[in-house]
């Protein structure tokens, strides 16, 4: 009997061990059904082919598609696609990202065949999808991208190597907010052309700062967190982080922890933290320091979508009492900048090449759908005619920024009159980000940029407070870089 | 034949359900990540090298390591040794007849409690708490304990201080109960007996129940040992994922999780991390163990 | 004499009930703060913290409904493996621990020690070896690789045999072999009533786990569906840019009510070890 166990788990053993040696193919995926090439238009045969309108074939099934996102943005998307591909049923997978989840869930996927159809991209990790093995190549798709003058920024980002792995359907490009009032205190106009002219560029905007803080006796801060401006000077790069395989530190980068260290030195900025209390309060004039004194703040930067999932709701007090509501006015700031963002990209291994790419051709890259996403046509009422199980928050709320210049110009008139319009004070909303969308450059993106940047906040941090000299910084920043990051070499 | 079996060897058929479902369930894993140690995998990729002990070397020439080893070590003895000891103080009092402690059970739920709670909701209410803006920033410098608010986040000593009272916060209550029911399982005869002889409270304490919940101490430091030495929820969840302010609550979890979360995803230093902390935690346990082991009078072998 | 003791006993007493006090607001309070949470509006909470509730209670809730959340369905998912994984580990670690304890075989210490072993191994790695066996086993997006793996709970046979060890009375067990006994109707007829206190412990324990463990649930089940509680709690943290706080937290706080009345009903079994572990010698 013990003999008899003993071979047993041998045999156990063994055959793990085979099937370990099973993942570790050298150019075929594990355990999937079928490869699809995707470089070659196979003539799928039961799903509609990518250019021709559908093919109404007598199907007694619907073809699922797989999607994973981590929002309910797409959802919308996703039912307007049913209405124009009645066989096909989406399967929607909505996994939060907000402590990586969404992100360990797709990983643990890779290889397998539980990888969904198409999935969705956030900005913090697009890139290192794109430069994965493991999405297909969609560059037929760029010829739509060519036709509806996609913001090179948004394409750039789904490259790698010259080859298209995502698109999207938002352009995410940042801009400056800045409250009018205060504007007019201090600098005696609140015109957003003036005031681009003031605050052009990074120069300027310190000179700005002081001339805040003095006219307003250190009682309003020029912006509420140093981590607001500091994506500004990393996308104003001339070189990547990571260049043949070495970290490489741009000039642009010093600058940037020079300019954190002047507004803090100077308390031009009120040392908030994004997304905390404070960094909330100052776009309603309820910050108050520690003591109770009151304080405002000039000016956020914020891309697009700051504007009404952020900037709007809390320009607001909870209790109603202060808001800054028809106060606040947008220009492009002193550089380009982008943050955040969803692309869409297909998994190499699904089985159904074809109707992923129709999809995300649909989402990103038609001009109707993009139309109708950025103007508020779907409402939950449209939603629930095509799909009645839809949930009664589903809607998409007109405003977003999409990523064709072709759309945004067809449509930045609509916005004249709009709510967010007159948060703005009259000023066009849409009109402004336009303005700053042709500027910015996402060439220099690397799938490591993320967390390479967000090793330097601790840091950084640190100095700030005075707990580490400059030098220190560097070290603790490359350590931790170094950790993350075990074939990178750093000096 | 089953009637042959000397009684002895009936123990394989008890243990048999727990080894075969192991063998399906848990085997692979731990081969798999022991396997992965040793390459270089990455998940976004789909080849990978063998690359043997080279993920070793690089993590013990590696600061980042050696400071999460140690921050997990401080970490999880300042949480311990409180919370044996209030567990101790409650179990102690609870179970004392002579004190006679109204409403045991209700106590003792309520201290429960903090263990039923998802570590992401205490950790972003406490982050809410100390932050800059926060309220225990407002209640000081109203009350005029400080003149300027302090930026908590920012200062080691006090997150760590964070981390160390949540996690006492959330596991002395299990801790009490479990040291009540082995207190409790202490046959009340002993106890008299004792008094009989003339025995004073300590010695009983030092000399009839610690010694017979002894084998529930044990389970309670290595599982709280093997926990701690796997600390995560908490320290990730309280600041940026990243064991910040200055790596001071990084611990050996957080670590081997950016290894696999970072852009690539290696996978291969991961495991290596859980690897060494495996073998570390294994080699302390047994210590422990030979430490406290019982001197048995049963024939074994 | 008599008089001092009692007025020693009065203080101690005075003393302990003070201190107990204090724990108790200490314990509390983070749990008051997220009920109060669950009454404030998304708003009120990202602009700062308070200890007195406030009205959108009734607001949180139809945003809960509103997202299309199927509650009870993930309830009674929640539930359904709760219960299954504690039976399940309560009943197999006594096994196999009452193998460890009550038999005396080759091998046994090898066993025991590799079990103890396995306790050690950190769980955040094995995850994704795990699904990606468990898929290639065709198991992914079933509860069976959420509820079987608790038969080999090493932790918990490591309990159930310490906890053995001290309330094993081997004359029973003598006693029942010469009555004619079974070595399983030993276990379940006599070993399994003494160890009753214990098993509730642990059945509590486990269970909790269970109940609370997200990201297991989280990794290996894909089907909405299929959901637990505190992953549908979880997709309310759906757009990134526009948390339900309110919402979340009446969530969070509706979860954990289920278990409190579980450890309300079940907890006085544990105590009673006074009665169940005494043999009169």
């Amino acid at each position: 009997m013990k003999r008899l166990f003993t071979i047993l788990s041998v045999v156990i053993v063994f055959s793990m061990l085979l099937a370990a040696c099973g993942t570790t193919p050298a150019t075929e995926p594990a355990g999937g059904p079928a490869v699809v090439e995707p470089a070659a238009e196979e003539p799928a045969v039961e799903e509609p082919t990518a250019e021709e309108p559908v093919v109404e074939e007598p199907a007694t099934e619907k073809t699922v598609l797989n999607v994973w996102s981590f929002t309910n943005e797409i959802l919308t998307m996703a039912v307007a696609f049913e209405k124009t591909h009645p066989d096909v049923d989406v399967v929607y997978t909505m996994i939060p990202m907000t402590n990586g989840e969404y992100q360990t869930k797709l990983l643990a996927t890779l290889g397998t065949d539980q990888v969904p159809d198409v999935v969705a991209l956030e900005a913090a990790f697009v890139k290192s999808y794109v430069e994965s093995d493991f999405l297909a190549d969609i560059g037929d798709l760029q010829v739509y991208a060519d036709e509806l003058k996609m913001y090179p920024f948004v394409y750039e980002v789904g490259m790698a190597d010259g080859v298209h792995k995502a698109y999207a359907y938002q352009a995410t490009p940042g801009a400056l907010f800045y409250r009018r009032s205060l504007a007019k205190e201090y600098f005696g106009t609140d015109d957003p052309v003036e005031m681009q002219n003031l605050l052009g560029d990074f120069d300027k905007y310190i000179a700005a700062a002081e001339v805040v803080k003095e006219k307003s006796d250190g009682n309003t801060y020029m912006v509420a967190s140093n981590g607001d401006f500091q994506n500004l000077f990393f996308a104003n790069r001339e070189q990547p982080w990571v260049v043949d395989g070495k970290l490489t530190v741009d000039p642009m980068v010093n600058k940037m922890v020079e300019t954190v260290k002047t507004f803090r030195d100077n308390g031009y900025e009120a040392r908030a933290t994004q997304w905390q209390e404070g960094w909330f309060a100052g776009m309603n004039d309820t910050l108050q320091d520690a003591a109770g004194n009151p304080k405002k703040v000039f000016s956020y930067f914020l891309p697009t979508w700051g504007l009404p999932y952020v900037l709007y709701p809390n320009s607001t007090s909870a209790d109603g009492a202060s808001t800054t509501k028809g106060d606040w006015a947008v220009i492009e700031g002193p550089l380009p900048y982008q943050w955040g963002g969803t692309w869409l990209g297909v998994m190499e291994d699904t089985t159904k090449m074809d109707l992923a790419k129709e999809f995300v051709r649909f989402c990103t890259l038609d001009e109707e759908n993009l139309t109708n996403w950025a103007t508020g046509v779907y409402t939950n009422e449209y939603l629930k005619a095509i799909d009645p199980t839809v949930p009664d928050d589903q809607y998409q709320a007109a405003g977003d920024f999409v990523g064709s210049q072709v759309v945004v110009e067809k449509i930045t008139a609509s916005f004249d009159e709009s709510e967010m319009s007159n948060f703005l004070g009259g000023q066009n909303s849409y009109g402004g980000f336009a303005a700053a969308a042709p500027s910015v450059n996402a060439r220099l993106m690397q799938g490591s940029d993320d967390a390479i940047q967000r090793a330097l906040n601790d840091p950084l941090n640190s100095y700030l407070e005075g707990t580490v000299t400059l030098e220190e910084m560097w070290t603790l920043w490359k350590d931790a870089v170094r950790n993350e990051f075990p074939d990178l070499i750093i000096e | 034949m089953f009637k042959k079996l000397k009684h002895d060897q009936y123990g394989y058929l008890f243990i048999a359900p727990f080894i075969i479902a192991f063998l399906i369930f848990s085997l692979y894993p731990v081969l798999n990540t022991i396997f992965l140690s040793f390459t270089d995998r990455t998940l976004m990729s789909r080849t990978f090298n063998i690359t043997w002990f080279r993920n070793f070397q690089l993590l013990f020439a590696d600061k980042t390591f050696l400071t999460a080893v140690k921050n997990t070590w401080q970490l999880w003895l300042m949480n311990f040794i409180p919370q044996m000891g209030i567990a101790f103080l409650l179990a102690i009092w609870f179970t004392n007849m002579r004190l006679n402690i109204k409403g045991v059970g209700v106590w003792r739920m309520i201290f429960y409690m903090p263990n039923l709670m998802m570590a992401s909701a205490v950790a972003a209410l406490f982050f809410s708490l100390f932050s800059f803006y926060g309220p225990v920033n407002q209640f000081l410098v109203r009350s005029g304990f400080i003149s300027e608010a302090i930026d908590f986040i920012r200062k080691p000593a006090i997150m760590r201080g964070l981390v160390v009272f949540i996690q006492w916060w959330m596991w002395f209550g299990q801790t009490t109960i479990l040291l009540m029911a082995a207190m409790t399982s202490v046959s009340i005869s002993l106890y008299e007996a004792a008094l009989v002889d003339g025995a004073s409270t300590m010695q009983m304490f030092r000399h009839i129940t610690l010694p017979l919940i002894k084998p529930v101490l044990i389970y309670i430091l290595v599982t709280s040992l093997v926990g701690g030495m796997q600390m995560f929820d908490i320290p990730y969840l309280l600041t940026d994922g990243r064991g910040s302010p200055g790596n001071s609550i990084l611990t050996n979890t957080i670590n081997m999780y950016m290894k696999f979360h970072s852009s690539k995803g290696h996978i291969g230093a991961a495991s290596a991390v859980g690897l060494v902390v495996f073998l570390m935690t294994s080699f302390v346990a047994l210590l422990i163990f030979f430490l406290l082991r019982e001197k048995q009078e049963q024939p074994d072998k | 004499m008599k008089l001092n003791n009692r007025t020693k006993i009065k203080i101690d007493r005075i003393f302990v009930y003070l201190f107990l006090v204090i724990l108790v607001v200490i314990t509390l309070i983070p749990l008051w703060l997220l009920i109060v949470n669950a009454t404030r509006s998304t708003l009120e909470i990202q602009q700062g913290i308070s200890l007195f509730p406030s009205k959108y209670l009734i607001t949180n809730y139809k945003i809960l409904l509103s997202k299309g959340l199927d509650l009870p369905r993930g309830f009674m998912n929640s539930l359904t493996i709760a219960i299954l994984t504690t039976v399940l580990t309560v009943y197999f670690s006594m096994l196999t621990a009452y193998g460890i304890v009550g038999y005396n075989f080759k091998g046994k210490k090898v066993f025991y020690n590799t079990i103890l072993v396995l306790v050690m191994i950190p769980m955040q790695l094995t995850i994704i070896g795990f699904y990606q066996w468990m898929t290639k086993l065709g198991l992914d997006d079933n509860y069976a690789s959420l509820i079987l793996p608790s038969i080999a709970s090493a932790g918990s046979v490591f309990f159930a045999k310490q906890y053995l060890e001290s309330v094993i009375i081997q004359d029973l067990i003598d006693a029942g072999r010469i009555d004619g006994a079974t070595e399983l109707g030993i276990f379940h007829r006599i070993i399994l009533p003494i160890a009753v206190p214990g098993m509730f412990t642990m059945g509590i324990f486990a269970f909790v786990a269970a109940w609370n463990n997200f990201f297991n649930a989280f990794i290996l089940i894909t089907s909405r569906d299929k959901y637990t509680l505190p992953m549908l709690v979880q997709t309310l943290r759906g757009d990134v840019y526009r948390h339900e706080y309110g919402a979340i937290y009446l969530g969070l706080a509706a979860s954990i009510i289920p278990i409190i009345i579980i450890y309300f009903l079940f907890s006085r079994y544990i105590i009673n070890g006074i009665s169940m572990g005494a043999v009169k010698e």
